[in-house]
């Protein structure tokens, strides 16, 4: 299944639901501003807005002791935010999580400043012994976010999902 | 008031409810007060405790959850203050075990021994039942009424900066799964 810019988000929030996805915590963005949408609608969701990514890889370490199914929704520059918590909490204690990262510093930024944690995000991410999968123009959307949570929730750690701006049509300054 | 016998005096006013203890003394000390498979140690991310009972109390409404934080770590995620107040959770106890030292690191002084008032941060971030405590009694009448009535509450118990000497199994797999079977 190829997908648009306009129904990327309406195929990763079916798929987070058929994976029983019932708790999201994010850092607001309008690149994934139509998803966070369509998950706040979902009554079954419960959504966290939280301050700083590691906070939200915090909230959903509760939610899986609580029994509830999490994910993470955050640009790649809270990547960097989260790395403490990531390790030293999800990986170190086994936690399952999805990681759902727009992508900034990659394809198409405009903001220099970005690029540094950008290029390093795929080697800090294998450094760290999290398996990355890519999502863009062309992909099977759902397809890859089903097999992410199902690995996420099989092996108990985190996945990355990384949302391409030949998907998204990534960030526009402003 | 020192630290272990606040833990003591708040697991006496217990039953099966969650503890979620930070990384560092309050955890050594609450195993060392009373291990228990509804204890929930930290053995890292520094400052998350308070994130982690929040995502716990969110999932779980049925049940009571506490937090034991230390002043340290709590500065080290004050966002999380702003997040519990959106979501006003009813059922979360964010107690913060304030000796005004980073323990674990040798006992240098956080920036409540400058004068930075945790409470009144948690009332600028908007949450209401707030209490500060300095002595036993009034930490264990602040316990139990947080175990009665409805939260999200922030308790500040000022403690004596007193070394724990317990030492305990790291085993963060074990305790997570422990932990999960005992709440069910």
């Amino acid at each position: 299944m190829t997908s648009t810019h306009m129904d990327w988000h309406a195929e990763v929030a079916r798929s987070l639901k058929l994976n029983g996805i019932d708790m999201v915590a994010y850092v607001p963005d309008e690149v994934t501003g139509d998803l966070l949408k369509l998950l706040e609608n979902d009554p079954a969701v419960t959504m966290v807005s939280v301050t700083r990514e590691e906070e939200g890889i915090a909230v959903l370490a509760g939610a899986h002791l609580g029994g509830k199914r999490g994910a993470l929704i955050l640009q790649g520059s809270g990547l960097g935010n989260a790395i403490n918590a990531l390790s030293s909490l999800a990986i170190a204690s086994q936690i399952p999580l999805l990681l759902i990262i727009s992508e900034r510093g990659r394809l198409g930024e405009f903001n220099p400043a970005q690029v540094p944690l950008g290029r390093a995000t795929p080697r800090i991410l294998e450094a760290l012994g999290i398996q990355a999968f890519s999502i863009g123009a062309g992909d099977d959307i759902g397809g890859i976010v089903d097999g992410g949570a199902r690995l996420a929730f099989s092996s108990s750690l985190p996945v990355a999902l990384m949302l391409s701006a030949t998907g998204t049509g990534g960030k526009r300054p402003r | 008031m020192i630290r272990i016998d606040a833990i003591r005096a708040l697991l006496q006013v217990l039953n099966s409810q969650p503890v979620l203890a930070n990384l560092g003394t309050n955890t050594y000390d609450l195993f060392a007060a009373g291990d228990r498979p509804e204890n929930f140690y930290m053995w890292g991310a520094m400052g998350s405790v308070s994130s982690v009972g929040l995502g716990l109390a969110l999932a779980r409404p049925d049940l009571r959850v506490i937090v034991l934080d230390g002043d340290g770590s709590l500065l080290m995620n004050l966002g999380s203050l702003a997040t519990i107040s959106t979501l006003r959770p009813a059922n979360l106890v964010h107690i913060v075990l304030d000796n005004r030292i980073y323990e674990t690191t040798g006992g240098q002084a956080t920036h409540t021994a400058k004068g930075v008032n945790l409470a009144a941060i948690a009332r600028g971030a908007g949450l209401s039942q707030v209490r500060e405590v300095r002595d036993l009694p009034s930490f264990a009448n602040a316990a139990e009424a947080a175990l009665r009535e409805a939260g999200p509450w922030f308790i500040v118990a000022s403690v004596e900066p007193t070394a724990s000497t317990a030492r305990i199994p790291r085993r963060p797999v074990y305790d997570k799964d422990r932990f999960m079977n005992s709440i069910g």
